[in-house]
């Protein structure tokens, strides 16, 4: 493994050293991580993680997605077993898989996917994991325990007695935060907490942080916004590829050590640019559309444009891909595919038109798992008088040969399980479909999230060899780098609406950063 | 099981041109599902001969494959309709509905406009079991109960029980008239069955309209967002679905030649039984027609083994639900646990 | 404290709230409408020897419906409560000539939570769908109840009946009464214990559950238990009011306890669904037939009219939420 510490010698070089030893002087850690290993079958989600924790600091995690992050902090929190590895909290190991125990050894985690039951109370969601499952329960003492509780930590405005289903993604994130410090824990992990948060929501977070490392806690804190890191955290281990790849501490570092180190040396931000448009023609325009969670935008895309999306996650980008494809019901003033009108569109009508959409969760949304990699291919192209299965496959393998070609797709062939696939591939695949298809737009939801560099890097050349070809390409991405560099430009939205467009100049990591919160940048 | 846990220990190598792989496990892989229950009933058949070695004929084969191919074509259409992660429960009621209108309107009609009528019948009953459940989202399972159910009242007060019309001749034709094959005498069914079988598979695994039925099956949403007209594909499954237990229960009728408001009551669960036995996955997106006929194979081989055996019909059930169970722990688990 | 006295007020909304989230107003709805239809049409149903037939008539497919409610609940359904009806059956009326009614009882009890454990231990704990370990279950109970009385039969006697199927006082069936105590005690289980809530839970979000630490495995496999005793229950109460043991009593009961599961609202895939509205749901569709009786129409229609009745309250409200959404999006 190698290690490399950012700080005032040694900039970006590897610095061969005995994994945790590097760590400032603990004799009483509180929390020591030993070589942990995750494999899910063929994928190493983490392989050989080793760090350390002092009572009072707050360690980040950093790492880009699916470097493993996440999967470290569940396993802390017991939510999922390593296969290796060991795991100490105050001196006493951590009963692997059960979180539980991990609770009760006082360690706590709030989950990047929100571990809140939607048909329960807040009050219910609040108080049901600490008690006995045998004891009784009274909704009333519940609901005073929650109301007392999210006033103390000074949320007044969440309802103990709604539904949790029914509140904003940033309500159920603050939520989620009260309830794993509801317990005071002496290891608090806020696994990527911020995500959906305002800057008021933050600083909330943060003062939180504060009083509880005043306190003697310690706090786990993963993420991958290098802004918030600067200004929270003690000391950090930067993850990729699921290995610690370095270790920092506060003021130590600059924004472009830590991505490069989070990125990979060689691969570091290396970005295609955009190609140049060779026409003006418009490959979808759409005025004042409304739907559920967008709130009236305008759009015009044109024929070989990268457009991309930007803003926090839950802010209409979702609805906005799926209402554009027809997935969700959706009205619009005007509307043109192609110069085209149409009045509305379902998927089936939208593929006919030459849309095509890379949607969000690729194993529920994309892909027939069950099925093998061609046919998962052919999934738009089925006709029901057509041939489908082996002959047919037979028959397109030229297309099906160049698709798994041009995107390096890393497969025994046409007929494996899609599900065998990993994670990078598998998304390749629902890409994979548009292309060679004759489309004039493709909708992306954020198709680099989670896969490694070298298969984000194969999709980068793909999505801009489409826009070569002429096909508008609007592009969601949660990574701001990438909107930044691949796009031509960006539009960022906030509440349901288009709160800036940012192109040329203008287009900078910054503008869209502060955009995504709210805040107009200045013309 | 060694053919799920394969592709385990294969890590993907980074080649940049996707290697064409035509091994023995991946071939082992591709074929099992629809196999093994024929494997399993071949072994059944052979503890049948060692217990009895009399048992070992053709006679006795073709026996209890005329008694499978029967349950076998009343589980076609449930195949259908757990391929598209769906249950038809209405099945039975189908059956009798369909038999019954078949000999009521026997007279009338004649055979041929008779047969034509019953399976019209099928394909109405399936596809409004398929709009309810695709455009008013509705469970499956309930919606094909509360048909069953409709089906039962409309039986019972369209149709006289002491209705027994004469069997047209060419039903019994194509079902318990004997055929003689390479020298065999057996009945046409099985012929008629092992055909039906054959086409469906053909359908079912080489037309764009079944493999639309696999991907729907197998992840709705992901067949809906790659643009897909998944609920067309649904509608148009239930309605095979009840086009082909309509047809079982004209096949019913001819072989038994009597026909019940009941007469389907027992197809309820072994038709699912068949199918699930048959290696299909309850939760949709596995299955095939020839494994549902294995499923039947096994299911009528333990009904012949219990009959030699003397043991009651009872032991027969409880040898059901164990191999159902064993079936369900070999390949049943969901892919999230 | 200033908090404390603002929820105490709010909580009346809540019992409301609740009952619209578990899907069950229009059950009640639907038989509050049945109810009046059926007194208009046959007033005779208040009088004191209707009124017990009908009771005993809805009584064991209410408690049925309960069970299936509990397993539904968590995300499954029991193919095999037919079969557990029908063994717990046998078991009540045949053990009744061998041991006292109270021993008779408890180990029919002791059957259905047996056969209720024996089914969710494979769900939770093996992981396998439900549908396909309750199929095979189906089969094995069944043979197992025919194993114990192959024809109708037993030892049930004109006490038992009294006892479980009579009158506790004129105008009250004691029926009524034993349905009240479990679905009372069963309320009490799934509101105000945690356990109940963990249920709820379960079938809501498995992922969320366990991750905020609570054994969902566990909480799965009581919640088929408990079903298998509310099962016998049921099963008890079938025995008593025919005065015999039957083991093919149950098999009606599959399908129309899942009838009444959806006619009560309930989710099929888990975390919704309320005690109220499948008892009235099972007391909807258990009456229907009598209704048509009285009304002097073919009582074959019963399944006809039970069908459009759950096509049309479960059904509407999906249109209706469908048609809101839709104008909503247009307006705006």
């Amino acid at each position: 493994m190698t290690d490399a510490r950012i700080g005032a010698a040694a900039p970006a070089a590897p610095v061969p050293a005995a994994p945790p030893d590097g760590s400032p002087p603990a004799v009483d850690a509180l929390l020591v991580a030993t070589d942990l290993v995750k494999s899910y079958g063929p994928v190493h989600a983490v392989q050989g993680v080793s760090f350390r924790c002092n009572p009072g600091e707050v360690l980040a995690l950093v790492g880009e997605n699916g470097a493993g992050k996440s999967t470290v902090a569940k396993m802390l929190a017991g939510a999922v077993p390593p296969t290796s590895g060991s795991i100490v909290v105050g001196g006493r190991p951590l009963a692997s898989g059960s979180v539980r125990q991990s609770r009760q050894s006082g360690v706590r985690c709030a989950f990047q996917e929100l571990a809140l039951v939607p048909d329960w109370t807040v009050a219910e969601n609040l108080s049901l994991p600490d008690g006995a499952p045998y004891r009784g329960f009274s909704q009333r003492k519940s609901v005073v325990a929650a109301a007392e509780l999210l006033g103390a930590f000074d949320l007044p405005h969440i309802d103990p007695q709604v539904t949790v289903g029914t509140l904003s993604l940033a309500d159920r994130q603050l939520v989620e935060i009260a309830r794993a410090l509801a317990g005071r824990p002496s290891l608090l992990i806020l696994d990527e907490a911020s995500s959906a948060l305002t800057p008021p929501g933050v600083a909330w977070l943060f003062q939180r942080i504060r009083d509880l490392t005043s306190d003697g806690g310690s706090v786990i804190y993963v993420s991958h916004r290098l802004g918030e890191i600067a200004e929270i955290a003690d000391r950090g281990a930067v993850l990729r590829d699921g290995k610690v790849v370095g270790e920092f501490v506060r003021g130590g570092w600059t924004d472009d050590q830590l991505v490069s180190l989070m990125a990979g040396r060689e691969a570091a931000r290396f970005f295609p640019a955009p190609p140049a448009r060779t026409t003006d023609a418009v490959a979808l325009e759409v005025t004042n559309l409304r739907s559920d969670g967008v709130h009236g935008i305008d759009l015009v895309l044109g024929a070989g444009e990268i457009l991309g999306i930007g803003g926090l996650q839950g802010h209409g980008q979702a609805e906005l891909l799926r209402s554009l494809f027809g997935a969700a019901p959706a009205t619009a003033d005007s509307w043109s595919i192609a110069g085209r009108p149409v009045s509305g569109t379902t998927p089936v009508r939208s593929v006919r038109h030459g849309i095509g959409y890379v949607p969000e969760d690729r194993k529920r949304e994309g892909l027939a798992l069950e099925m093998s990699v061609g046919e998962n291919l052919l999934v738009p192209w089925f006709r029901a008088y057509q041939l489908g299965g082996r002959p047919r496959i037979t028959r397109e393998r030229t297309w099906i040969d160049g698709v798994l070609g041009a995107l390096s797709v890393r497969t025994r062939g046409p007929d494996e399980r899609a599900g065998t696939l990993s994670g990078g591939n598998q998304q390749k695949l629902v890409f994979g479909r548009w292309m060679d298809r004759a489309r004039t737009v493709i909708l992306l939801h954020d198709p680099t999230r989670g896969i490694d560099v070298r298969a984000k890097q194969e999709l980068y050349a793909a999505i801009v060899d489409l826009a070569e070809q002429g096909v508008g390409i609007l592009w969601f991405s949660t990574e701001v780098e990438e909107l930044v560099h691949v796009c031509h430009r960006v539009a960022v939205l906030y509440q349901g609406a288009v709160i800036d467009e940012l192109v040329g100049e203008r287009l900078t990591g910054d503008a869209v950063v502060g955009a995504s919160m709210g805040l107009r940048a200045a013309a | 099981m060694t053919v799920r846990d394969a592709p385990a220990t294969h890590s993907p190598v980074a080649t940049g041109r996707p290697p064409r792989s035509t091994s023995v496990r991946h071939v082992a892989a591709r074929v099992p599902r629809s196999i093994w229950p024929l494997v399993a009933f071949l072994v059944l058949f052979g503890i049948g001969g060692l217990i009895r070695p009399n048992l070992v004929t053709i006679d006795s084969l073709i026996g209890t494959a005329t008694f499978a191919i029967i349950l076998a074509i009343a589980s076609f259409g449930q195949t259908v309709a757990v391929i598209q992660a769906g249950i038809d429960l209405s099945v039975p009621n189908t059956i009798a509905f369909s038999a019954l209108a078949f000999l009521g309107l026997a007279g009338p009609l004649g055979p041929t406009g008779a047969f034509v009528a019953a399976l019209l019948t099928g394909a109405v009953i399936g596809f409004l079991n398929g709009v309810v459940i695709a455009k008013l989202g509705l469970t499956p399972i309930v919606t094909t109960i509360a048909m069953n159910g409709l089906l039962f009242g409309v039986i019972l007060l369209v149709f006289n029980f002491s209705e027994l019309t004469a069997i047209p001749e060419f039903v019994i034709g194509i079902t318990s008239a004997k055929v003689s094959v390479f020298g065999l005498e057996m009945a046409a069914v099985l012929l008629l069955g092992l055909a039906l079988m054959g086409v469906l598979q053909l359908v079912l695994s080489f037309t764009g309209w079944g493999r639309s039925l696999f991907v729907v099956g197998s992840a709705a949403e992901a067949a809906r967002l790659g643009g897909l007209p998944v609920d067309r594909i649904r509608v148009v499954g239930y309605v095979v679905s009840g086009v082909l237990a309509a047809f079982a229960g004209i096949v019913i009728v001819g072989y038994y030649q009597q026909a019940s408001a009941t007469m389907g009551a027992s197809y309820l669960l072994s038709s699912v039984a068949a199918v699930v036995i048959g290696g299909a996955s309850i939760f949709g997106g596995r299955g095939s027609v020839v494994g549902t006929v294995g499923g039947a194979l096994v299911l009528a081989q333990v009904s012949t083994l219990v009959a030699v055996l003397n043991l009651g019909a009872n032991i027969q059930q409880l040898i059901y639900g164990v191999i159902i169970l064993l079936v369900v722990s070999l390949y049943g688990r969901s892919a999230t646990t | 404290m200033s908090v404390a006295s603002p929820p105490v007020v709010r909580l009346q909304r809540t019992g409301m709230t609740r009952l619209r989230r578990e899907g069950a107003i229009a059950p009640i709805c639907a038989f509050v409408v049945f109810l009046l239809v059926y007194i208009v049409i046959n007033p005779e149903l208040l009088t004191r020897f209707q009124l017990q037939t009908a009771a005993n008539l809805v009584v064991p497919l209410a408690l049925v419906a309960l069970g299936q409610l509990l397993v539904v609940l968590v995300g499954g359904i029991d193919i095999s409560i037919g079969a557990v009806m029908s063994l717990c059956n046998v078991v009540f009326a045949t053990q009744l000539e061998n041991v006292p009614p109270p021993v008779a009882l408890l180990l029919a009890v002791g059957v259905g939570l047996a056969c209720g454990l024996f089914n969710g231990f494979l769900v939770a704990y093996g992981g396998l769908p439900a549908i396909a370990v309750t199929l095979a279950s189906a089969f094995i109970f069944g043979s197992l109840a025919r194993e114990v009385l192959d024809r109708p039969g037993g030892g049930v006697t004109k006490e038992i009946y009294l006892a479980t199927s009579g009158e506790l006082v004129p105008f009250l069936p004691v029926s009524l009464v034993w349905l009240s105590v479990v679905a009372v005690l069963l309320w009490l289980l799934l509101q105000r214990t945690a356990l109940g809530r963990h249920i709820y839970g379960v079938g809501s979000s498995m992922e969320s559950v366990r991750a905020a630490g609570i054994d969902a495995r566990l909480t799965k496999l009581l919640a088929f238990g408990l079903a298998g005793m509310v099962t016998s229950a049921g099963a008890v109460m079938l025995a008593a009011s025919t005065v015999t043991g039957d083991p093919r009593s149950g098999d009606a009961y599959l399908l129309s306890s899942i009838a009444a599961v959806a006619l009560a609202g309930a989710a099929f895939t888990g975390g919704r669904g309320s005690i109220i509205g499948t008892v009235l749901a099972a007391c909807t569709l258990g009456l229907i037939g009598n209704l048509l009786f009285f009304a002097g129409v073919n009582s074959y229609w019963q399944y006809v009219i039970s069908a459009l009745i759950i096509f049309t309250v479960v059904g509407l409200p999906v249109v209706w939420a469908r048609t809101t959404s839709a104008l909503k999006g247009i307006r705006s």
